[in-house]
């Protein structure tokens, strides 16, 4: 299944936002991938291909899951999002 | 500057108001991963070296945790996160892969390392801005796990000799978590900025810092005697003995958590200059009893356009947490001049410095903003503890003033309306032109308070710029003209009931805190780190004996008999 989300947070997919992104694909038994709407998907669990697209804040992603989780990996990655970056 | 001086003088950007003197440490991180040639894929163990690289990964996690706490705790929440970061490289996926086939192609897990994490750190060095940070990360988190499977001894950051000038290629957020304040006397860099790991890292640490000194950098031997000036930005190699006394002075005055008053019993308020939230941490580990100049124009710089009503009540509200027992000056935006902002049409102005700048803009091309956020200010001091003050910038007349404060009472009329909380903060006026020195009277008469911008009224009084070395000599505080300005200032100002404060450089120099208080002065705002002295000089300060300085001072003919009354007093 598949979801394309806008990126709310101000810094996008970088440093923070990133790391927090990573950590909760990490979470489910899922196997989750991430895309900018025109590329090819990269492994959501890898904090480096997950910087490495680029994604600024107000960009859309498609968030890609499979697996026994996969609607709560994207319940949880969709909040994530779509919520203004908050203090850890 | 002569050829000889060229020879010992470094330049670079300096981070913190301080100065520290000491003995040259190199560190050179970079040595550790230089690794020789692989040996034969026939003598590599494969499944051994998996077994390594797993070990080199698990420790790698428990080094990184104890950093990401003790930065939290010295630092602050924000700059530790980027360890978390760090972990993350660590267990990354695509990096574990790129191992994986290098042990299995017959190399050491040290050799994979350094392989696996090539292409990536070459992708993001590449890129702009914030990705070319991660290529700084990268190359932490490579370095770190090639430390601990080679076994290369640890430069232990934390435990170099007491009175060390440490100097580096460049230093990553780890290394300068590591730094102890009580054994770095300060550091300098030949790579990184104002807003770099390192420079935050020193500002919140008070460590006299110097970065992006550049490759000459190198030229300065180890155990040499180096003098680090973050003030003046400048690393001066044998630095001659009355600098050398100036900067050895700093550094011993205790942090004083209370509020501070002379020996004669005046109460001084010494608060902190702030220019990002970031330095929060900073003011409250110094002893800050409040903040007497947030400075707002970093909310408004590097992005596309103005930040709207709510991201500004956060960030006072932020302010004002910080200090629930104090009181928090925030200046309302001050651009034009020689700061520009993308979203802001500013026109060429043959002068800018006396053009339209401050509050000038506020009250005309940049109304709305202004209106923004004074509703956000007026919001901000309803909630949360602490109390807010709201400064104006480059008033020059009363009806400007008036104007300002029109402004303020529609944009509470508004708020009242519209049926949101809001309270009215103390309002004040910065002195910072000669006009505004000579109608201090009726400003006063006018506001809750005068907070004096030495800086630019020393600029305006002297008419002379900052930035022009050619007649530095005349941008003094301490010409009697200047100092005659700020006495009348406090002077008139008490009359009119309103409190009187500094918040420019001269603020935050222990050198002439007494003439400070001698002139009267209820509050004196500086950059964090040269507070704790500053609180200590008001401590040790008689207030008639100051009162008698600041009157023969202002009876002065020139700075130099100014200069010549202080180090009278101070011997």
């Amino acid at each position: 299944m598949e979801r394309t989300v806008t990126v709310v947070p101000e810094d996008g997919l970088h440093a923070r936002p990133a790391a927090k992104f990573v950590e909760t694909a990490n979470e489910y038994d899922a196997d989750v991938r991430v895309a900018p709407t025109d590329g090819d998907p990269v492994d959501a669990t890898s904090m480096l291909a997950v910087s490495s697209l680029g994604v600024a804040s107000g960009d859309d992603v498609r968030i890609l899951a499979e697996g026994d989780e996969a609607e709560a990996a994207l319940d949880a990655l969709e909040d994530l999002l779509s919520t203004p970056e908050t203090e850890a | 500057m002569t050829d000889e001086d060229a020879t010992r003088t470094y330049e670079g950007t300096g981070v913190t108001p301080l100065a520290g003197v000491g003995t040259a440490v190199w560190y050179d991180p970079g040595a550790e991963s230089a690794l020789g040639d692989p040996p034969d894929p026939a003598d590599v163990d494969p499944a051994a070296e998996r077994d390594r690289f797993d070990d080199a990964r698990e420790r790698a996690r428990e080094e990184l945790e104890g950093e990401r706490e003790r930065t939290a705790e010295r630092v602050g929440e924000d700059e530790a996160a980027v360890f978390d970061a760090h972990v993350q490289f660590v267990d990354d996926p695509q990096i574990a892969d790129g191992v994986e086939d290098a042990v299995a192609d017959g190399l050491p897990a040290e050799h994979a390392v350094r392989r696996a994490f090539e292409g990536p750190i070459e992708q993001f060095a590449g890129m702009e801005g914030k990705m070319a940070e991660r290529a700084d990360d990268l190359r932490d988190v490579r370095d770190r796990l090639i430390r601990l499977l080679t076994g290369g001894d640890r430069v232990d950051l934390a435990m170099l000799p007491e009175g060390t000038v440490l100097l580096a290629e460049r230093l990553t957020p780890s290394d300068t978590a590591q730094l102890d304040p009580e054994r770095v006397v300060g550091f300098a860099t030949a790579a990184g900025g104002r807003t770099s790991h390192a420079a935050i890292f020193a500002r919140s640490l008070g460590i006299p810092a110097v970065v992006g000194v550049g490759g000459r950098l190198t030229e300065i031997e180890a155990d040499a005697d180096v003098l680090v000036d973050g003030d003046e930005g400048i690393v001066v190699v044998d630095p001659p003995a009355d600098r050398r006394e100036r900067a050895a002075a700093g550094r011993d005055a205790e942090i004083r958590e209370d509020p501070v008053a002379t020996v004669g019993g005046k109460s001084i308020e010494v608060a902190a200059n702030v220019g990002t939230l970031a330095e929060l941490d900073g003011a409250i580990r110094q002893g800050a009893d409040g903040i007497g100049l947030f400075r707002t124009e970093f909310l408004f710089l590097d992005r596309a356009g103005p930040p709207d009503e709510a991201e500004q009540l956060e960030v006072y509200a932020e302010a004002l947490d910080a200090f629930p027992e104090g009181r928090v000056v925030v200046r309302t935006l001050d651009v034009g001049g020689d700061k520009p902002i993308p979203y802001i049409e500013q026109p060429e102005a043959e002068n800018p410095f006396l053009g339209e700048r401050g509050i000038r803009r506020s009250l005309g091309p940049d109304a709305e903003l202004f209106e923004t956020q004074l509703r956000a200010l007026l919001r901000a001091a309803a909630g949360g503890d602490g109390r807010l003050s709201v400064m104006f910038p480059m008033i020059a007349t009363v009806p400007e003033l008036e104007a300002a404060l029109e402004t303020v009472e529609s944009v509470a009329g508004a708020l009242e309306s519209e049926g949101l909380e809001y309270a009215m903060p103390e309002l004040g006026v910065m002195i910072e032109t000669p006009s505004a020195a000579f109608l201090a009277g009726e400003l006063a008469e006018r506001v809750d308070f005068l907070s004096i911008g030495t800086n630019d009224l020393a600029q305006y009084v002297m008419a002379a710029a900052r930035e022009d070395d050619r007649v530095a000599e005349l941008h003094d505080p301490l010409e009697p003209a200047v100092l005659r300005a700020i006495a009348r200032t406090v002077e008139v100002g008490h009359a009119g009931d309103a409190w009187v404060g500094m918040c420019g450089e001269m603020a935050g120099d222990p050198a002439v805190t007494e003439l400070l208080v001698g002139l009267g002065l209820d509050e004196l705002s500086m950059s964090a780190v040269t507070i704790p002295e500053v609180k200590a000089t008001v401590a040790e300060t008689e207030t008639t004996a100051a009162e008698d300085l600041a009157g023969r001072a202002i009876e002065a003919s020139t700075k130099d008999e100014v200069r010549n009354h202080i180090n009278e007093t101070n011997t």
